[in-house]
C-alpha cells in the first residue's frame, strides 16, 4: 500500500464516512419517527414521497432550504448564527471516537471502523455531547425572546441534573472494563463473554433514562414543550438554521444509541458467542450487528415518545435528585465493591 | 394495593412496560386512515352536499317557484322567477339561479321547501378552476354525477 493511500485516502474516507453515517441515520430517523408514531396512533403517517414515504425528510429539507431566514430585532448576531452549528458539530464530532464495527481485513492491512481511538474516548464523547447544551443555551438567549429563554433555562437545569446519574452509570462500565477506551470496552465484553447490559442492568436503566433526558426527548422534552413554550429554545429559528437544530436532535439520538450499544450491548459483537449452534451469527459483519442494535434503541426512543406524556418540571427534577442519583450512587458502590473483591 | 407493592411496581418499571405494551399492540392493529384519492369513504346519510333540484316520477319538475327557499336563505344564494303557463295547475320556475360561492350548506332551503324539490346531494368534490362554475342556472341545478363535475371542473386536472 502506498503512503498516499494509507496516510491521506483512508483517513479522509473514514472521516467522510463517519460524518455521512449519522446524517443518513438522521434522515432514516425522521422518517421512522413520523411513521412509527403515526402507526401507534392508528394513523398511517407520511407514505407518499418515495417508497413508503422514505423521501419525506428530503422533501422537508428542500422546503426548509427555501424558507426565509428570520432574525429577531435585538438578537445577538454571532451567537444566534453560532448555536445551531455548535449543536450539530458537537454530536457529529463525537462519532469520531465511536467504534462502528469490527476491524476489517483488506488484503494485508486492517481497516479500523473508527477514526480515533483514545484512552479517554468515553470522557471525550460525554464532554462533546455536553457541549451541545451550550448551543441550546446560546440559541435560547441570543434570540432575544421570552419562550426561547425559558426553554434554555429549563434545559440547563435538566441537562446539568441528568448528567450526574449518566456519569455515575458510565463510571460503573469503566470500572467493569478497567478502561475509558470505547474500543477497549467492547473488546473486554468480548473477552468476558457477557455484555455489561446483562451484568449491570441497573446501570443500563439509569443510563438510558438519563440519556433520554440528555437528548431532550419525550417524556423529558421540557425545553421544547410545545404546549407551554411554542418550541422552546428554537422558537425564533427558521429555515436551514431550524433544520440544523432539528437534525442535531436526531444526530444526538444516534450518538446516544451508539453509546448504549457500545457500553452495554457489546458494540459490533454478534449475540450468543458461547452457543455453538449459533456460531454462524459471527459471519455477519460487525457493522451490521452494530446497526441492528442501534436501530433497536432508536426505535425505543420513538416508542417511548409515542407512549408517555411529558413530565411536569418539578417531577422531572424530583425523579433525578431523589431517585436516580441515590440509586446510581448505590449502584456504583455495589459495582466497585464487586470489582474490588474479585 | 399495599405501599410495598406500589413501591416494587415503580422500581421494576411495571407500569412503564405496560404502557409500552399498549402502544405496541396499537402499532400492529388496523389503522383508521382512509387514503383519500384512491379510496373514497361514502358520505353519511344526512351529509349536506351540493343542492340539487329534483323531478317527480313522471319527469315533471317538483319546483313550483314559491320562492320559500329564497326567503329562507340567509346568504341570498337564490334568484328565482316563476310563471304559470296557460292551463297549467301550478307555477314553474323560468329562472333559478343558485350561487355556490355564497352557500354555507345550512339546509334552511331544504327544510322550507313545500314540495321537497330542493335537496342536498352527497356531492362533496367542489373544487374548480373557474369562478363562473360556481354559478348554477335552472338547467344546471338538475345536473348530477359526472355531468355536475364537468360543470364544476371542466378541463381541470383533478381526478373525478
Amino acid at each position: 500500500m502506498t503512503p498516499f493511500v494509507a496516510d491521506v485516502l483512508i483517513p479522509v474516507g473514514k472521516i467522510a464516512a463517519v460524518v455521512l453515517f449519522p446524517m443518513v441515520m438522521v434522515v432514516v430517523m425522521i422518517w421512522l419517527e413520523r411513521r412509527v408514531v403515526a402507526l401507534m396512533q392508528l394513523r398511517l403517517g407520511p407514505n407518499r414521497v418515495g417508497w413508503q414515504g422514505l423521501l419525506q425528510p428530503v422533501a422537508d429539507a428542500v422546503k426548509l432550504f427555501f424558507k426565509e431566514d428570520i432574525r429577531q430585532r435585538g438578537a445577538d448576531r454571532l451567537l444566534f448564527a453560532l448555536s445551531p452549528v455548535l449543536v450539530m458539530f458537537s454530536s457529529l464530532l463525537a462519532f469520531f471516537f465511536m467504534p462502528l464495527g469490527a476491524p476489517v481485513r483488506v488484503g494485508s492491512t486492517t481497516l479500523t471502523l473508527w477514526v480515533a481511538e483514545s484512552p479517554v474516548g468515553l470522557l471525550i464523547v460525554l464532554g462533546l455531547s455536553s457541549i451541545s447544551i451550550f448551543g441550546i443555551i446560546f440559541g435560547g438567549w441570543a434570540a432575544n425572546s421570552k419562550y426561547p429563554l425559558m426553554g434554555a433555562l429549563r434545559s440547563v437545569v435538566q441537562i446539568l441534573s441528568y448528567e450526574i446519574p449518566l456519569g455515575l452509570a458510565v463510571l460503573t462500565v469503566a470500572f467493569a472494563a478497567r478502561s475509558m477506551d470505547l474500543v477497549e470496552i467492547v473488546r473486554r465484553q468480548e473477552a468476558s463473554g457477557v455484555w455489561y447490559g446483562f451484568l449491570m442492568p441497573v446501570s443500563l436503566v439509569i443510563f438510558w433514562i438519563s440519556a433520554v433526558a440528555e437528548t431532550n426527548r419525550a417524556p423529558f422534552d421540557l425545553p421544547e414543550a410545545e404546549s407551554e413554550l411554542v418550541a422552546g429554545y428554537h422558537t425564533e429559528y427558521s429555515g436551514m438554521r431550524f433544520a440544523y437544530f432539528y437534525m442535531a436532535e436526531y444526530a444526538h439520538m444516534v450518538l446516544v444509541s451508539s453509546l448504549v450499544v457500545n457500553l452495554f450491548f457489546g458494540g459490533w459483537l454478534p449475540p450468543f458467542p458461547s452457543v455453538a449452534a449459533l456460531a454462524f451469527l459471527g459471519l455477519v459483519p460487525g457493522f451490521v450487528w452494530y446497526l441492528v442494535k442501534i436501530m433497536f434503541f432508536l426505535y425505543l426512543y420513538v416508542w417511548i415518545r409515542a407512549t408517555f406524556p411529558r413530565y411536569r418540571f418539578d417531577s422531572l427534577i424530583r425523579l433525578v435528585w431523589k431517585w436516580l442519583i441515590p440509586l446510581a450512587l448505590a449502584n456504583l458502590l455495589v459495582v466497585a465493591l464487586a470489582r474490588f473483591l474479585r | 394495593m399495599s405501599r410495598v407493592g406500589r413501591f416494587l411496581r415503580s422500581v421494576f418499571l411495571a407500569d412503564i412496560l405496560r404502557g409500552l405494551a399498549v402502544t405496541l399492540r396499537l402499532y400492529f392493529s388496523r389503522k383508521v386512515t382512509v387514503e383519500f384519492p384512491e379510496k373514497v369513504q361514502a358520505p353519511a346519510e344526512r351529509f349536506r352536499g351540493l343542492l340539487r333540484l329534483h323531478r317527480d316520477e313522471n319527469g315533471e319538475p317538483l319546483c313550483i317557484a314559491c320562492k320559500a327557499c329564497q326567503r329562507a336563505c340567509g346568504q341570498n344564494c337564490f334568484d328565482i322567477e316563476g310563471k304559470k303557463e296557460e292551463g297549467a295547475k301550478v307555477m314553474r320556475p323560468t329562472k333559478f339561479d343558485w350561487k355556490l360561492d355564497r352557500c354555507s350548506f345550512c339546509g334552511l332551503c331544504v327544510e322550507v321547501c313545500p314540495t321537497n324539490a330542493i335537496r342536498h346531494s352527497h356531492e362533496f368534490l367542489l373544487t374548480g378552476a373557474r369562478k363562473e362554475a360556481l354559478f348554477f342556472r335552472l338547467d344546471g341545478m338538475y345536473l348530477t354525477g359526472e355531468a355536475l363535475q364537468d360543470h364544476l371542473c371542466g378541463g381541470c386536472r383533478r381526478d373525478r
